[in-house]
């Protein structure tokens, strides 16, 4: 293996990625032909860093918005307000052909890797479409050995070129989305849930291919997942979003040994421990209730009707995120 | 509540399921053996493929062509629901005696009926009740699987009540009857995190106070710590181990067990990497000769061609594998090891 590339330290590095109070909305149902459509805040007042070779653990519930700030970071989405700055550079309103070479820098990693390889297309032909479509060869042929060279990278066997997806298992389809994410050597890979449709047993080769090929190639990951426990695994940072909301990011063991919103506790606890005499001792904060739709989202803090140290204040006024340690942001008033 | 009973409620004996499909027979199940005796939880842990959805299909009466169960038998309370009389027996047991909730709620819930109606409908096709009477007992089920506001609840659609309400639908249907045998197929796979607690924990309450008997099927080992007291370990269609789950999980036999607690990521570790079994499951169009983890299996010797029989390795514990115990996966292989 090539060695690794003599980066800084992480946290003196300039971040690749920077989202400043990036807010989304979506349409909503018309009231009728003419009216205005409504709209809904997916995600309120996003601010974070990625650095690179850095990972960022995205984990939040369904409907939390998740997903939506990767397709806005990926430029996939127009923001209602806010900035995003790729290596320094505003990246908020790009578009057109400046747009489509911003985004040879950004890539993304599928969850389902069934629907998200062409069944007709020869792996070589999937591996290589980025390459064709940014010019950089004129045909799949031509890129056999650096394709070649990818799928040595992602654990592949070398005749694995000529085939058809549906010879590959699911793990092994999902090296093939991880190659062709690969192809165009990204600084940026948004991985959007890139495990959850594997099994327990080939989810850890797919986790343990992430983490070698960043420490080869320095990338640096957004990856979004709903799994505590894989985030705990890959992550160098991990932020938790509720509602549409950061209500706190920190240092991984930070968050995971010492967490601060109430939020972040209830769902910490909430992940069963694979070892039941650990998984009896635990204690587990059960809060009631569910989580709030994105079109009735409450005043105040999104959590605080499932909240114990909810007071008035919560139900009215927005905690900020701010820093409640070294490096440890927090959205809460109480803590 | 009284304690488990010694008498096995449910036996499956030797049974075998095989598909029709295009490329070929399936072999879904190759012999699988298990019983659970009143008030039991038994975790059936695999998988995709492994064969634990199908075991639970066949024990409901679910395996429809193209399937079909080759041989075994599947007995309650001792007596066969394949043979003589079996089937007929069978169709009143389901659902009463014995009834399934299934990983997806929404799918499974009628869209075009309110939830209360179809609570109501369980209880007067299988005990006879009038509307007036399962009226009033869908207010209590409601109740006792933590519906808040059950009147107004009961008068919604499917659509209307979020994921983690529609699962409790469900399980408040499967223990309309008062049945003794629950099976749980991936109950909160479909399930956030915080909404799985809760589920599990309502599971796990009534387990505890209608001195239920519990299948729960899942590839989450987690779900299974907290849950069952037995756990069963599913491969490529066979029980590789058995055993109860505080010695199953502090010392495995198997090595795909102990291969499948290593490679599970852990909230409250700091391994920084895990342990991945290369390769996947075999295909069960033409099932390996022998074990079917031996491709995959760092200590296979040659007698792995040979199908190792479930045996029993310590007091408690059994494993179908011939270099049972031996430590199989090394602590922590060199970073480099996964890319060469």
């Amino acid at each position: 293996m090539s060695a690794a590339l003599s980066l800084p330290p992480l946290a003196d590095r300039e971040p690749v990625l920077s989202v400043r109070s990036m807010t989304v909305e979506y349409e909503a149902s018309r009231g009728g032909l003419w009216s205005k459509p409504s709209k809904v805040q997916a995600l309120r007042d996003i601010s974070f860093d990625i650095r690179p070779g850095e990972t960022l653990g995205l984990v939040g519930e369904s409907g939390s918005g998740k997903t939506t700030i990767g397709r806005a970071v990926l430029r996939r989405l127009d923001l209602a307000d806010g900035r995003i700055f790729f290596r320094g550079r505003d990246i908020t309103n790009v578009r057109g052909e400046e747009l489509r070479k911003l985004r040879r820098h950004m890539q993304l990693v599928f969850q389902d890797p069934y629907a998200s390889l062409n069944p007709r297309m020869r792996v070589l032909d999937i591996v290589a479409e980025p390459l064709i479509v940014y010019g950089i060869v004129k045909n799949a042929d031509e890129a056999r050995d650096e394709i070649g060279e990818l799928m040595r990278l992602v654990g592949l066997p070398r005749d694995a070129h000529d085939r058809y997806p549906h010879a590959f298992s699911g793990g092994q389809r999902q090296r093939i989305g991880i190659a062709r994410a690969l192809a165009l050597k990204p600084e940026l890979i948004v991985a959007d849930e890139p495990v959850s449709a594997l099994d327990v047993s080939v989810r850890a080769q797919v986790v343990n291919l992430l983490q070698d090929l960043q420490k080869e190639l320095g990338i640096a990951y957004l990856f979004i997942a709903h799994d505590l426990s894989v985030v705990r695994h890959i992550s160098h940072r991990v932020a938790i979003l509720h509602s549409g909301r950061l209500v706190e990011i920190a240092d991984r063991d930070a968050l995971y040994d010492n967490p601060q919103h109430p939020y972040t506790e209830a769902l910490l606890s909430a992940v069963p421990v694979p070892d039941p005499r650990t998984q009896r001792a635990r204690k587990r904060l059960i809060y009631r209730g569910d989580i709030p739709d994105v079109a009735h989202w409450p005043s105040g803090c999104h959590f605080h009707a499932r909240c114990p140290l909810a007071t008035e204040r919560c139900s009215l006024q927005v905690p900020l995120l701010i820093n409640k340690g070294e490096d440890h942001k927090v959205a809460c008033w109480h803590r | 509540m009284d304690a488990i009973s010694d008498m096995p409620l449910l036996e499956v004996e030797r049974l075998c399921v095989e598909f029709d499909t295009r490329a070929g027979v399936v072999h879904g199940l190759r012999g699988v053996d298990l019983s659970i005796r009143r008030g039991e939880t038994l975790a059936i842990v695999g998988e995709s493929g492994s064969g634990k959805s199908v075991t639970a299909q066949a024990v409901m009466g679910l395996i429809d062509v193209p399937g079909r169960i080759v041989s075994g038998d599947i007995k309650w309370k001792g007596q066969s629901l394949l043979t003589g009389d079996g089937p007929k027996r069978a169709r009143e047991i389901r659902g009463k005696e014995v009834s399934l909730i299934f990983q997806d709620p929404m799918t499974s819930l009628n869209p075009l009926l309110t939830v209360g109606a179809q609570i109501a409908e369980v209880l007067q096709r299988h005990l006879g009740m009038t509307k007036t009477q399962a009226r009033t007992r869908v207010l209590e089920l409601l109740e006792a699987v933590g519906i808040p506001a059950p009147p107004r609840r009961a008068n919604q659609y499917p659509h209307e009540l979020s994921g983690g309400m529609r699962q409790r639908i469900m399980i408040a249907m499967a223990i309309a009857c008062e049945p003794q045998l629950l099976i749980a197929d991936e109950p909160t796979t479909a399930l956030d995190v915080t909404i799985q607690a809760q589920v599990l924990e309502l599971i796990a309450g009534l387990q505890e106070t209608l001195n239920l008997s519990v299948i729960l099927i899942t590839h989450d080992l987690g779900v299974v710590a907290g849950l069952c007291r037995r756990v069963a370990v599913m491969y490529a269609g066979r029980i590789v181990e058995m055993g109860l789950a505080d010695d199953l999980f502090e010392r495995p036999s198997h090595p795909y067990t102990q291969g499948l607690i290593r490679s599970t990521p852990r909230l409250d570790d700091r391994m920084n990497r895990l342990i991945a079994i290369e390769g996947s499951p075999p295909s069960l169009l033409s099932p390996p000769v022998g074990c079917s983890f031996r491709a995959r299996c760092p200590i296979a010797v040659e007698r792995c061609t040979e199908q190792p029989p479930l045996a029993v390795v310590h007091p408690g514990a059994s494993a179908a594998c011939w270099r049972p115990s031996v430590p199989a996966w090394q602590e922590s292989p060199p970073l480099e090891a996964a890319l060469t």
